[in-house]
């Protein structure tokens, strides 16, 4: 089980989470975070804004369907062509276990049904 | 060292601080966070909209809504995983769909900002 906090934009969070509920990733955790990336935050005019307004979405998946979640998130979020600064970043970590309050069953990643985090 | 991640009903908050603090962990840190899960349906709703309420049709055709949550992390010797795991549980289990989820993701290292202190000792 791996978990995969990815920061999009804002106004990209609707469409990435469409997206993950059509690829079969419903569950996502959302929660708004500032930041700023090597750009040392933007700069208009004479203003440097360094705490970018930007959302984050927190997914526990099975490592198998990692490269499968990154590339529906990247899809989605990415700055149509080529891309821009400030798309955001995906980050992946390890999970050593997760549970299931309501039912107290700890999920494994071999009853991965359903699971997708 | 374990991260403990728990994503919790809002008006569990309270029970949830006073359970941690009861197992022994004085601090954490809490967000507002929006989620969903794996889209369980509420049997009186899936009723409603059987019997040809509209509402609850409705209700129905809003997957992927996300719901208010709040999510509690903690930083937790390893001696106190399970306790806190357990805990959490215990306080936020209605059965219902929707309680929660719980993550132990592993944690490398941490600094207390302080005293410089690392390790074990950053957390005691």
């Amino acid at each position: 089980m791996i978990m995969i906090r990815s920061i999009i934009r804002p106004e990209k969070a609707d469409t990435v989470l469409a997206a993950l509920m059509d690829a079969g990733f419903p569950a996502v955790t959302k929660y708004s975070v500032a930041g700023r990336g090597k750009q040392r935050g933007i700069k208009i005019g004479e203003v440097t804004y360094d705490e970018i307004p930007k959302v984050m979405l927190m997914s526990v998946i099975n490592a198998a369907d990692k490269d499968f979640f990154i590339k529906t998130v990247m899809d989605k979020a990415r700055t149509t062509g080529k891309g821009a600064f400030g798309d955001g970043k995906i980050f992946i970590s390890p999970v050593d276990s997760s549970f299931t309050i309501s039912s107290g069953v700890e999920e494994t990643a071999a009853a991965s049904e359903g699971m997708a985090a | 060292m374990k991260e403990v991640i728990a994503v919790v009903r809002i008006n569990m908050m309270n029970q949830t601080k006073q359970a941690l603090t009861d197992c022994g962990i004085d601090a954490f840190f809490a967000h507002e966070a929006h989620g969903r899960g794996k889209g369980f349906v509420n049997p009186q709703v899936l009723e409603g909209a059987s019997q040809g309420y509209e509402e609850a049709a409705a209700i129905l055709g809003e997957k992927g809504k996300l719901y208010p949550k709040r999510m509690v992390t903690a930083v937790v010797p390893d001696s106190q995983v399970s306790c806190v795991v357990e805990t959490i549980i215990n306080t936020n289990q209605t059965g219902m769909p929707g309680d929660g989820k719980v993550f132990v993701l592993p944690i490398g290292d941490a600094v207390r900002v302080r005293t410089g202190e690392t390790g074990a000792k950053s957390i005691a």
